[in-house]
């Protein structure tokens, strides 16, 4: 316990020290839910005629999404910073066990996470005037912890397993054009191609975000959502002993 | 493992370790070929050998950063491989490269690094203070790392070590970037720690610091081991091998060309100066330095028995295969 304490420690002082860098991971979302959703929704109005909600409304877990995504992405960023620091490798000699040194910083991004969640959803409800299923509340904050913990895990693979930077940064962008654009952040499924509509429900992102849409506001098959949701659980502790194992790889 | 067989343990262990690499399109590379060794504790052990000795690959292995391919390593009778956690708890490392949290403090580095050693609270702040003045870093305590000098980076990094008191220290070229006032300090607090029982490794190219520091010393070279002991039984291997320094009044006419004559390893002569290395027997040189003695009046004359370096570089010397 006291080796995860101290990663924790660890973490919450680089962050916060680092007051410009704070304030970016807690209000970005809400920024993007304020300039790119209310666009949207004033230029083309609600996502799909069938759904009673309008754009924001339905932006709402999208941009949840996107935030669970850029934590994990600056974490795993992260392990490249560490490395050039010299310090990546010196902490693996301190006493804690691999699956401890990745606990850490997936603890320590799951709060952030939530607290950047609670901002965006709090005051993004309250500018915007989306009614929120506040009974299904809980489950909200567990498709933020869990998206958060298997998108870290995730992105902290790659970091890991390739060593250079300029390679890093090629995948992230192809990653962010494929499962930000071919998943249900930004529109519904039901219009689309079928075969991009069957990609995106193969993106453990639709999958994320159909379950925060769904505890946020209500909007969604509930027996989907839960295969989904099961579904992301598998993804999320895959992505963890696959990252565990890179990193008992690391040499 | 019981306390006493613990107690009885050594330092570190280390029986038949070979560490292969197997680099993408390019031939194996046997790093460590079958190294066998064992440090008591309480030593200042130094771990010698030219670049791509395989220092390096086995520092890793026995600070748990790499597995070995075969054979065992064990710290305090803990087996790297298959209890790393327990090993890791009585090990602190200063790596080769520059270690530090660029985004902290020097403070947050020194208080981040001992609550990782489960040290924290009053026992934290108070080391914290001692550990600041000893390695002058007060002024710089809440300055970030990223806004020091190299020299200051490196000085937090070894700063670390100290804030804990773990039983095995692991020193990769230590001195790199230190000013050679703090590195005399630092010396001297290695040989405090090694007499407070805490056994220390070291590795360097600077052979005077090992000659210095170390109790034992292993010189390694291409995976495998090539000398073993303390300094003066290193020193032995060369024996016959003598550094003598002269200084005349006005140098001898034609000193220079008589002494090439003798076919010394290194002969040097500036101003009024002779240095040379010989390698000859003891009646031998002190017969010529009597005689060069009667040539001039001296000034100054030193002999003196062969350096750890002039020891490695025999050693490391490719010996001619033998005729067939």
């Amino acid at each position: 316990m006291s080796a995860l304490n101290a990663m924790l420690y660890r973490e919450a002082k680089i962050r916060f020290t680092n007051f410009a860098w704070l304030f970016w991971d807690l209000f970005y979302p809400l920024g993007y839910l304020l300039v790119f959703g209310v666009g949207i929704n004033a230029a083309l109005g609600p996502p799909a005629p069938a759904l009673d909600v309008d754009y924001n409304a339905f932006f709402l877990a999208g941009v949840l999404g996107v935030a669970s995504f850029g934590i994990a992405h600056n974490t795993a960023w992260g392990f490249f910073v560490d490395r050039d620091n010299g310090i990546f490798y010196e902490m693996l000699t301190y006493p804690l066990s691999r699956a401890e040194f990745l606990l850490g910083k997936m603890i320590f991004n799951i709060a952030l996470a939530i607290l950047q969640a609670a901002i965006t959803v709090g005051l993004g409800a309250a500018l915007l005037g989306v009614t929120l299923r506040t009974d299904l509340l809980p489950l909200l904050l567990f498709g933020v912890a869990a998206g958060t913990a298997g998108w870290v895990c995730f992105f902290s693979i790659f970091a890991l397993r390739i060593r250079r930077n300029d390679l890093f940064n090629s995948v992230m962008s192809v990653f962010y054009f494929v499962f930000l654009f071919a998943s249900s952040i930004f529109y519904p499924l039901e219009p689309l191609p079928a075969a991009f509509r069957w990609a995106a429900l193969a993106n453990p992102l639709t999958w994320q975000v159909d379950l925060m849409r769904y505890s946020s506001i209500g909007l969604g098959d509930p027996w989907q959502v839960f295969v989904e949701t099961a579904a992301f659980v598998v993804f999320s502790l895959g992505a963890f002993a696959y990252a565990v194992r890179c990193l008992q790889q690391q040499d | 493992m019981s306390v006493d067989s613990q107690t009885a343990a050594a330092a570190l262990a280390v029986t038949e370790l070979v560490k292969v690499y197997h680099p993408r399109g390019r031939p194996a590379v046997r790093a460590l070929d079958g190294m066998s060794f064992s440090v008591a504790r309480g030593q200042i052990f130094g771990l010698l050998g030219p670049n791509g000795a395989g220092k390096t690959t086995l520092l890793k292995i026995l600070t748990t950063l790499t597995r070995p391919t075969s054979g065992q390593a064990r710290v305090l009778g803990f087996d790297v491989t298959a209890q790393p956690l327990e090993v890791r708890r009585r090990l602190s490392v200063v790596l080769q490269e520059s270690a530090t949290e660029m985004f902290l403090t020097v403070r947050d580095n020194l208080l981040t690094f001992a609550r990782f050693h489960g040290l924290r609270g009053a026992e934290a702040r108070r080391r914290l203070e001692d550990v600041l003045a000893r390695f002058q870093l007060g002024e710089e305590a809440d300055r970030k790392v990223m806004d020091l000098s190299g020299g200051f980076r490196r000085r937090v990094q070894v700063a670390k070590m100290f804030m804990v008191d773990t039983p095995v220290l692991f020193l990769d070229e230590f001195t790199t970037g230190m000013d050679p006032l703090l590195k005399r300090d630092l010396m001297g607090y290695l040989r405090q720690e090694a007499a407070r029982g805490r056994t220390i490794v070291l590795t360097t190219q600077v052979l005077g610091e090992a000659e210095e520091l170390c109790d034992d010393i292993l010189i390694m070279n291409k995976g495998r081991q090539v000398a073993r002991g303390d300094l003066h039984s290193l020193k032995l291997l060369s024996r016959g091998i003598y550094d003598v320094a002269l200084t005349f009044e006005s140098l001898p006419p034609g000193l220079e060309a008589e002494l090439a004559r003798l076919h010394p390893l290194r002969l040097n002569v500036a101003q009024n100066t002779v240095e040379m290395t010989l390698k000859a027997e003891e009646s031998e040189v002190l017969a010529l330095v009597t005689g060069l003695a009667g040539r001039g009046r001296l000034l100054k004359m030193e002999v003196s028995g062969p350096t750890l370096e002039d020891v490695f570089i025999e050693l490391m010397e490719e010996k001619p295969a033998p005729a067939e």
